[in-house]
């Protein structure tokens, strides 16, 4: 099986770099780790599904986007409009059917993409992620930092990006919640939420639960 | 398991399991949690962001909506004060 390799995208504000995991050929999967710090607790845990995919025969992609990971752009400069554009053009760059496997507020990202289809792990609203950011913030009790949000500085023009964005619900979709979350999905692991870990930790067993998920998922939208 | 207040013990077990998921803590060793076990200040793994995690995951699983100015430290002082919170929210 493939590993892992190194590789960038273009979009037109520049170049950004991505992780590529298992085949290159056939369908592949895109994953976008929720923004900010619940990227550093899920980022572990996101690699140990996209091995598992390997595993299965499927390829992927772990792209950084303006403003996250090791892009040159500055968190304060961070646009959700500008992330949502560099999605879909790497899509359109890939030249192959590609699929969403997006966490939390990740799922914000692919909206605007030409995908065959959307897998969203417990997505949010933008609206519920900015009360997040502002419950941390005064939770810290630094609620005079304008801008600041848990060590993020944060423009204007990104928080009311952010106020206002949902995940597209739209075409092939399948909604995956853990099962202590009431809330609505297409089915349910059992699992803790590392996206809200004081700690970043991973749980191997639900990445390969959730591995076999998405695997038997694209091959129903591919059949 | 210990029932604090009666009625609650669904919201304590939800509670329990909260501080476990959200700290990384055992399950062996929040079960010891009494009413009295003293939380925010003597839980290391409790600082300030991991506060607005567990009441963010507390509000996600009672479906429960927490006010801001709601939060303060008496409510986070003991396992049985952020049950009791937790349940009045819950019970209503």
């Amino acid at each position: 099986m493939t590993g892992l390799r190194f590789d960038t995208y273009d979009w037109n504000g520049g170049r950004e770099a991505m992780l590529r995991f298992g085949p290159d050929g056939g369908p592949i999967v895109i994953a976008a780790l929720p923004l900010f710090e619940e990227a550093n607790r899920t980022r572990q845990f996101t690699c140990t599904i996209l091995r598992a995919l390997a595993d299965h025969g499927i390829g992927s992609l772990l792209p950084d986007f303006p403003g996250t990971g090791e892009s040159v752009i500055a968190t304060i400069d961070a646009r959700l409009s500008d992330q949502r554009r560099a999605y879909s053009q790497l899509t359109q760059q890939l030249g192959t059917r590609s699929y969403a496997l997006s966490t939390r507020s990740g799922a914000l990202l692919d909206t605007d993409a030409d995908l065959t289809g959307r897998w969203h792990l417990t997505p949010h609203s933008g609206f519920d992620l900015v009360r997040n950011l502002e419950r941390t913030r005064a939770a810290a009790g630094k609620p005079d930092r304008e801008g600041e949000y848990a060590g993020n500085r944060l423009s204007h023009e990104m928080l009311a990006e952010l106020k206002d964005a949902v995940p597209f619900g739209g075409g092939r979709y399948r909604v995956i919640r853990l099962d202590t979350d009431p809330r609505a999905a297409d089915a349910a692991y059992a699992g803790a939420p590392l996206w809200r870990r004081s700690e970043p930790g991973n749980d191997i067993p639900l990445a390969q639960r959730l591995a076999v998920d998405i695997s038997r998922w694209i091959s129903s939208c591919e059949g | 398991m210990l029932v604090i207040f009666e009625g609650t013990s669904q919201v304590e077990t939800t509670v329990r399991a909260v501080l476990a998921d959200i700290l990384g803590l055992s399950a062996d060793r929040v079960a010891t949690f009494t009413a009295d076990t003293p939380l925010f200040g003597a839980l290391p793994e409790l600082d300030s962001m991991a506060v607005a995690s567990v009441l963010t995951e507390l509000e996600d699983r009672l479906g429960i909506l927490i006010e801001d100015d709601e939060i303060d430290g008496e409510m986070l002082e003991t396992f049985g004060a952020l049950v009791q919170f937790a349940a009045g929210k819950a019970l209503v």
